[in-house]
């Protein structure tokens, strides 16, 4: 599983990644965290609002900070 | 990317166009462009929301108002909006003195068409 977290690296990114990582933690599940940070790969995306998160190359979520357990459903296959 | 990054409190506006075949798509999509370049919102891609591309798709669902531009009554740009759930406020330019298929898109046609829409759209700002 891949998840992706994009955003320039502000302070609200980061956090974002921070939950990312624990949820997969969590879980205990075997994921690849990548942060993406380029401007034109985000909009490539079609993300228009940071931090964004998405597994396996489909966006869940954009301009929210998802609290752990928001990426834990997300991780688990919630909509 | 929108104006509004990393998860801020302000207003994002996304603007979408259908773009269509006839003089009032083309006018629709001159419009959306005039309105983009004097910083009305970002431009989005209608075709990625009929698509169901999951960033664009996200990223409508997220904004604070999504505006869509269509060139007819035929209405396909929110049409997709509908069939995808997503909020929007619609503007079709036939409501603006222009018939389809006849109307030639001038330069000054384009100029006066935005300029309405775009103060419609400052008004539900205000409101």
């Amino acid at each position: 599983m891949k998840v992706q977290i994009l955003g320039s690296g502000c302070t609200k990114c980061k956090l974002l990644e921070q939950h990312a990582r624990e949820a997969v933690s969590e879980l205990g599940i075997q994921a690849e965290i990548v942060k993406v940070m380029d401007t034109d790969a985000i909009m490539e995306m079609g993300v228009m609002m940071t931090p964004a998160l998405a597994i396996d190359g489909e966006v869940k979520s954009v301009g929210k900070v998802l609290t752990k357990d928001q990426v834990i459903s997300y991780l688990k296959g919630g909509k | 990317m929108a104006g509004c990054s990393c998860g801020g409190d302000c207003e994002v506006k996304l603007l979408y166009a259908c773009s269509g075949m006839a003089n009032t798509g083309m006018l629709a999509d001159q419009v959306w462009r005039k309105l983009v370049r004097d910083g009305n919102g970002s431009g989005a891609c209608l075709a990625a929301i009929g698509a169901g591309i999951s960033g664009y798709v996200q990223s409508a669902q997220n904004a604070t108002r999504n505006i869509v531009l269509d060139g007819c009554m035929v209405a396909c740009g929110a049409k997709i909006f509908e069939k995808a759930g997503l909020p929007y406020e619609h503007y079709v330019m036939t409501d603006y003195d222009v018939e389809k298929g006849k109307t030639p898109i001038t330069g000054d046609l384009i100029e006066a068409v935005a300029k309405r829409v775009e103060s419609l759209i400052n008004e539900r700002t205000k409101a």
